[in-house]
Formats: structure tokens, sequence, C-alpha cells
């Protein structure tokens, strides 16, 4: 743990990018872009504006299933980008800020998964985040040859052994594995490249990965959920938690649970993130945010407690909005995450925008300079990786030596024919 | 044979190169692999050079043996997440992904391919492989990789079923009317139900339709069952001819399967791998192919810990390109590959005529093309040695200056033994750099390769049109979803 200095405790933020808004009617809000989900220059914008208010990350949903309903409760979610492919043309167009992708190991392997992120934390410089999902979506499984979507038990067994693996391929090439000499014509030292030899209750894996160490040793890991499984998996292995909105007084039950949790796996409290989900409409006085908040919501297809939740938990969620929401002026915004952040139910924010660019920006503007008025934001990136802003230092290769115990060192090549 | 036809020009990325030893080289960036700007600046030049597409090969599996043999394949980035970061550094290369059908889902890969194509543009194409590396099948928890026929029947099935995923939305399905609120027209957006040997599928994908209507795809074509899968899916093909008169018949062959499944034949467009080995004449290219040569690290080389080679542990046999690696890499090994035995000779013997006439077809062959490499002759000059550095760097190299390469590529395309070329070099960067500045200008001058894009696709780089929606070409064979909000 570097962390910040001694009494000095600072907000983690990152905005959940959904191309139409978080809103189900955010696409029709004037200045929306409605036809954002596939212009990656729009994309790359957006996480721009976000990374020059220094947020932490930018956070790229996913799921494997659709149904064109959505469109009503959720149209970003309904049809997008995929995470990956994204994220690497994020990568490109940034330097600093995390870069979240999500997969479901459900309908994952390891040894694909492995490659796609760590390639990313290479090509992004030690910035890639893995959103561990476990599949809100039953239907997935039909687009997976699948009979059904296992229940939550053998989700989790899975989704442990998964990350197990995974955390093991990541590991199976040393940092120092390449020599890469021309004079004596040795690429690589074999002592330093590891298979994993993994043999598991669902996983047979050898390795060992065909990419170096991620520039992070392990990329971020990110995960949410409210189940007893889906806590112990993020209190063992995640850096940082998502949690729903919900009372300050939920939040503060389940922050204290999840600590303690981890704390059961050797783990300090500044080792896990926990960072609720907020979304904000902003504006400079009050009577304008509320204003803005009634024309999106008359912007609705259909009355709101008539709207389709076929969708599942998310159409529920933009139904429930108010409850994890925040309208305001900055200051009443910046009360509200003050409350939360120094008693004990949140570590940051994973910022929800009911209307895209507007809200980000209002956000940017009016909320963020307030936030560091107050000392609870940075004003620049102490870092470079997305574990630097977390404050988590590198971890250790599971496969390195003690420095004191010495390699047997790369085989010995003669030199050059000379003909 | 038309006279104004035009060379279509691949490059084919290898970090380190197509020669064994060519990271060893002098001119030669030897750790940039995971240097993405390394990367960025590598598919610059190949996009400045007008290329039709820049492509990124794949593996599953790996193993150390593979820096005596192709150092590329060792460590990599993987290429989907490398072409996305590539499209925002570019603006009209194509950009190739090799994905493989065997270790991974349709769904996952329709979406890929089509984010990728939605990211570029209209630049994406997927080449298809089935693996090449038995290895794989221990990362994958597979008790093994499966023969050809079991790997093409997959394959077979899982390329037809992402083409018509990404037909799943039609093209005109979103609507986007903030005025009406209609965001999508769900007539226009249709499930599959797809139920095959291999696979169940419901769709829809959740992406729209690629801007390309379809990626490129491409395939390598070599045995049977691939050849039957490039006839019917491919829109380039590699196929593996090392000579002109070989190439003819593979042409011919592929093109008669693509008329035979009802394809126009025309639009499978055949672009063999070359490595030109290019200096500024030819007495250049020459002296240059003995000095890659030279770093080329033989088993009487290789001291492990005081063991010879044999104390170093090999893992399955992997590819044919790894036939030549270390073990394999002595005259024992070559007069396996010869038919006759010369492990009594030293490898600075001169090759006898009367010896050659003992080798096999093969193995004459692969003495001739000793020759044509090096430039030296049979019974004057040529060595074993010679023979020995051409088994170990196999693959379809040409030596010359930019007068003999230009004269080789524009022989085999007038003879119609192929519609172009995936370039690859020996070493990274001066080689590239080598076949752009000399090569493509001695093309230009003869009116074989395009001085400005003409397009901005991919599919318009290769002259192939964009294609009709298989699903609702063919009369609906997917279910609309809301049939009750279908338009007029």
């Amino acid at each position: 743990m570097t962390g910040q200095p001694a009494g000095r405790r600072e907000m983690h933020l990152g905005l959940m990018f959904w191309a139409t808004g978080t809103h189900a009617a955010g696409w029709r809000y004037p200045g929306s872009r409605a036809d954002g989900a596939y212009d990656i220059g729009f994309i790359q914008d957006v996480t721009r504006l976000v990374e020059e208010a220094k947020f932490d990350f930018l956070f790229l949903g996913d799921r494997l299933f659709t149904d064109p309903a959505l469109a009503k409760t959720n149209p970003a979610q309904m049809s997008r980008l995929e995470p990956f492919t994204a994220a690497s043309a994020i990568a490109a167009a940034t330097s600093k800020i995390g870069i979240v992708a999500t997969a479901n190991p459900t309908y994952y392997d390891p040894y694909n998964l492995a490659r796609l992120l760590a390639s990313l934390d290479h090509l992004s410089h030690g910035r890639a985040s893995w959103n561990l999902v476990t599949g809100a979506d039953a239907m997935a499984a039909s687009n997976f040859s699948r009979a059904e979507h296992w229940e939550t038990e053998k989700r989790y067994d899975w989704a442990d052994e998964f990350v197990d693996v995974v955390r093991a391929l990541w590991d199976s090439w040393e940092d120092d594995a390449f020599v890469r000499d021309p004079r004596t014509g040795v690429f690589v030292d074999g002592s330093k490249v590891h298979p994993i030899n993994h043999h598991g209750r669902y996983f047979d894996v050898t390795g060992p990965l065909n990419l170096a160490r991620p520039p992070q040793g392990q990329v971020v890991l990110l995960h949410a959920g409210t189940s007893d499984r889906s806590r112990e998996l993020g209190a063992r292995e995640a850096d940082v938690i998502f949690a729903a909105g919900g009372t300050i007084e939920t939040a503060r039950e389940y922050y204290a649970d999840v600590k303690q949790r981890a704390a059961a796996y050797g783990r300090g409290p500044d080792e896990i993130h926990i960072l609720p989900s907020l979304s904000v409409i902003v504006a400079e006085t009050r009577r304008e945010a509320v204003a803005i908040r009634d024309r999106l919501d008359d912007l609705l297809p259909v009355a709101e407690d008539r709207l389709d939740v076929r969708a599942g938990s998310l159409g529920q969620a933009t139904r429930r909005r108010d409850d994890w929401g925040v309208t305001g002026d900055p200051v009443e915004v910046v009360d509200h995450m003050q409350e939360w952040f120094e008693g004990g139910a949140a570590d940051g924010f994973n910022l929800f925008p009911p209307f895209v660019p507007g809200s980000v920006e209002a956000f940017t503007e009016l909320v963020v300079p307030e936030l560091r008025r107050r000392g609870l934001f940075r004003t620049e990136y102490a870092g470079s990786t997305f574990r630097e802003h977390l404050g988590l230092v590198r971890p250790q290769n599971r496969f390195g030596r003690p420095a004191s115990e010495p390699h047997a060192g790369p085989p010995e090549l003669a030199s050059a024919h000379s003909r | 044979m038309q006279a104004d036809r035009t060379l279509h020009l691949g490059y084919m990325y290898w970090a380190n190169g197509t020669h064994p030893a060519g990271w060893r080289h002098p001119g030669a960036a030897a750790d940039r692999a995971f240097d993405v700007d390394y990367v960025v600046e590598i598919a610059r030049r190949v996009e400045d050079a007008k290329f039709d597409f820049f492509f990124l090969g794949d593996r599953l599996a790996t193993g150390t043996e593979y820096q005596y043999t192709n150092t590329s394949v060792l460590a990599r980035p993987e290429p989907f997440t490398l072409a996305s970061y590539l499209a925002t550094k570019t603006s009209r290369v194509g950009l190739v992904v090799t994905a493989n059908t065997t270790y991974s889902e349709p769904f996952n890969v329709a979406r890929l391919t089509a984010s990728l194509d939605h990211i570029t543009a209209g630049r994406a194409s997927w080449n298809v492989v089935t693996g090449s590396d038995p290895r794989a099948a221990g990362n994958f928890t597979r008790d093994r990789h499966g023969d050809a026929d079991e790997r093409y029947d997959r394959a077979d099935e899982f390329v037809s079923l992402v083409r018509r995923l990404w037909d799943t939305w039609e093209d005109g399905a979103f609507i986007r009317n903030k005025e009406t609120g209609e965001f999508v027209d769900g007539a226009l957006i249709h499930s599959l139900d797809h139920e095959g040997p291999s696979f169940r599928v419901r769709g829809p994908l959740n992406l729209s339709r690629p801007p390309q209507g379809h990626p490129v795809v491409l395939h390598a074509g070599t045995s049977e069952r691939s050849r039957q899968l490039a006839a019917r899916e491919a829109d380039v093909v590699f196929g593996s001819a090392a000579t002109v008169d070989e190439a003819l018949g593979y042409v011919s062959d592929v093109r008669a399967r693509a008329a035979a499944v009802g394809r126009d034949p025309a639009r499978l467009l055949v672009l063999p791998g070359l490595t030109p080995l290019v200096g500024a004449d030819l007495e250049e290219a020459r002296a240059l192919h003995d000095q890659l040569n030279d770093l080329i690290v033989l088993d009487e080389d290789i001291r492990f810990g005081g063991a010879g080679p044999e104390g170093w542990p090999l893992a399955e046999p992997p590819g044919r390109r790894e036939d030549q690696g270390p073990g394999r890499r002595n005259l024992g090994a070559l007069s396996q590959r010869l038919g006759f035995d010369v492990t009594g000779a030293a490898l600075t013997d001169v090759v006898d005529p009367a010896g050659e006439q003992h080798a096999s077809a093969d193995g004459r062959r692969l003495i001739e093309t000793a020759a044509g490499r090096s430039g030296r002759t049979v019974g004057k000059d040529l060595t074993w040695r010679d023979v020995l550095y051409a088994h170990v760097w196999g693959g379809h190299v040409v030596v010359g200056g930019p007068v003999e390469i230009a004269d080789y590529m524009e022989r085999w395309l007038r003879a119609g033994a192929c519609d172009g070329f995936n370039v690859q070099s020996a070493f990274l960067v001066g080689q590239l750099d080598a076949f752009t500045g000399l090569v493509v200008p001695e093309l230009r001058n003869r009116g074989l390769f395009r001085a400005e894009y003409s397009g901005t696709t991919l599919r318009e780089h290769l002259g192939l049109p964009r294609p009709a929606n298989t699903l609702t070409a063919a009369g609906r064979v997917g279910r609309p979803i809301q049939p009750e909000g279908a338009r007029a």
C-alpha cells in the first residue's frame, strides 16, 4: 500500500459508460448522442473528458444476450461494441485512465480471457481491469450451446477456479524471462517460463501463456454482487467492489461486511475499494437540476410504473433511479457523496450518467471542483497505472525465486559461424 | 490473361520477421513485440505504402523452443486487442485478425469481429484457423486436439453461423428517432434458432450489422478440407505453392471448388505468402542472405549447461515450421529430408552433382532452392551448409534487388498463379523499408500496384462487393423478433 499522505483519504471515481445514458430516455435528451454506441471517436471523447477530470477508470459493461425490448428500458445495453475491442481503441486515445472490460467466465475459456486482459494491459501500459460477472442473463446459455444457465453455486465454483487459472497464467512468464541477446542468440531464459500445470475440477490448463507478464503483474479485478458467494469472491479476489446504491444504512452494512470478509483473507481495508453506483443530475441550482430530471422522465416512452421489465435487473434499476441517485446543486451533490465517503459507506463512486455527454460534462464542471475544494479528490494522477491510482502495489510473481536463490542461468550458445 | 491486372498486397506482421535468426541482425529490433508504439510504426509504414491489409497471426500455445525457430510466435499481444488499438492509429489499411474455431465460441467471435469492423469503419477481416499447434488442447481442458475432420466439421458450421449472426440486425434496424422515441425496428432484428451438430445458438447478436456487411474472411486453404472451407467461405486464400506451376494448379482447383458451390470464382483472391529478401541489388541481397544465415543456431552450436540438444526437452512435435527446430538442424536431419545419407560429409563440403541425383524429388527441390537463394552452384560452390540453411529457413523466399523481386512477382501475376502476395519480412524494420522503398516503386513503375487507395473499406481495396443480408436474401430464414412492429 503506497497510499495517500496520512490523514488524507481521497475518493476513487469511475464512469460507467452507457452510450445512451443510464436513464432509459437519456438518448432523447437534447444534446445527447442517440447513435454514439458505434462511434469510437465519441467513446474516446467521453473517456478523455473524465481522464482530464482525473477519474480512476472508465467502465465498459457487457451482456451476452439481447432482446429488442431493451430499447425501451436500456438501449445502451441492447446493443454495443464488444468491450475488449472498444477498450483497446480507448487505450490508443488516452494515457492515464484505467479501463475496465467486463467478461463473464461462465462463457469464456481462461486461456482466451487471460490473453485478452494481459494484452490490453500491455497496450494500455498497465491500465487494464477485468470486471468479473457471472451472468445476470439466464438467456446467454442459449447463445452458447448450453442447455441451461447454471445455478449460482456452480457459476461461482467455476468462477473461483477460473480466477485461479487466469492469475497463474499471468505469472507464467517471470518479468525478466526475455533475454533477447543478439550476441549469444539466447532469446528467452527457459528457467523463467513456467507451465502452470493446473488440474482442477473444471479446468486442465498446462500453460504457459503466450504473452509476457502484464505490466501491472496482476490486472486489477472488479466484482459486484450481494449474494454470499459473490461477497466471498469479491473479498478474496477483487481490488474494487461495485455496490448497489440503496440507503446509507444498507451501504454501511455491506461495506463493513465485505471489508471484514477481506480481512479474513489477510487483506487490509485499503486493499479493497468499495464503490457504490451513483447517478447524479447536477446544475448550478437545485431548481435547474430538478427541471432536468423532470424533463428526462417526461421523455420516457411509457409511464415509469408500466415499464417493460422483462430485461431484468437493469430495467428495474432504471425504475429505482431515485433510490441511488442524487439531484441537486454542486454543494448538495458533494454533501451526499461526502456523507457516504466519510460515513463508512463508500471509498468512492461508480458514476452512472443519466444522459451522455451532458451529465458527464456537468459532473466534471460542477461537482469535481467542489470535491477538490473540500480535499476529497485528486487534482492530478500520482501514478500512471490503474493499480497506482488505487494505491495498490504490483504483486510478486508466484513463480519467482527469492533473490538469494540464484537461477541456473540461460543456456550458452557458440558465436556465429564465419564463412 | 488480362494485361491490366494489378497486385493485391497484404503484409503479414511478425515482430521479429520470418528468418529464424532475423532478430539477431544488427538492423533488427529484437525486443519490441510488446511495445505497441513499435507495432503502430510498422502498421503506418504498411499503410503509407498502400498495402491492402496488415495481418496479425495467432496461436493458442507456446513453448520456449520457439526461440530458435520463430521468436515472433513465442509471445505476442492478442490480435483483437492489438488490431483495435491499431484501428485508432491508422485510417485506410485493412486489419486482419486470426481467430481459431476449435477453441472459441461463435457468439464471441461474431461479436469481436463485428465490433472491430465498427471500430475500423469497415477495415476488419477474420483469418479462420483451426489450430496448428496441438498443444492448445492442453490449454483448453481438452483431451485431444482433434483430427482434421473433427476440426473442420466444427469450423464449417462455425463460420456459416458467424456470418448469419452478423446478419441478425438488418442495416436499417436502428431508427433512433428522438421525437417519437422509437429506437429500433424490431421487424428488422432476427433470431437464428440455430441447431447444428456442434452449436446451438439462438441470437440475435448484440451488435449492429458490421459496416462491411460481412468482414472479409481469410483462410489458408491448403489441405483438402481447408480448400473446401476456403472455396465456400473465404474471400482471400493463401495456399502454399512454391512454384508458378504448382500455384496454377492450386488456383484452378480452389476456383473450381468455389464455382461448384455457386460462387463467382473471380471473387476468391489467391495471395500466397512471400518473403522477399531485398537488397539494393542482387549482389547485396545475396550478401545479406549469407549474413542472416550465419546467425542461425545449428545443433552443433547449442550448449545447454554442457549438455547437447538431447538435454533440452522438446514437447510434442509442434507444427511444420518447427520441424526444422533444434535437434533437427544437423546433417542427420538433412539426410532424412534429402532421402540419402550425407552425414559423412562436412558442412563446408561442396554438393556434388552425383550426390544430388540420389536425392528424393523434395530433396532435389531443396538443393535447387538453396542454389537459387544463395546464387551458388552445385558442383562448384554450393555447400551442404547452404542446403541445411534452406531446410531451416523454410517458406517462400525470393532473394534479389528490386528488379529481380518485381520480375518474380510480375511473373506470378501474369501467369495467373496469384492475385497478389501476403508479403513478409525476414527481419524488421529494415526489410520492410527495403520492400516499400525499393520494390514498391518498381512495381508502380510497371503499373502493377496502386499509388493511392481508391476506397476506404478492406472490401473496397480488394474489389469485393458488400454482401446482401443472408437472412433476408434467403427468404427470412431468421425469425423476426417482433413481427407486430413491422414496417411497410
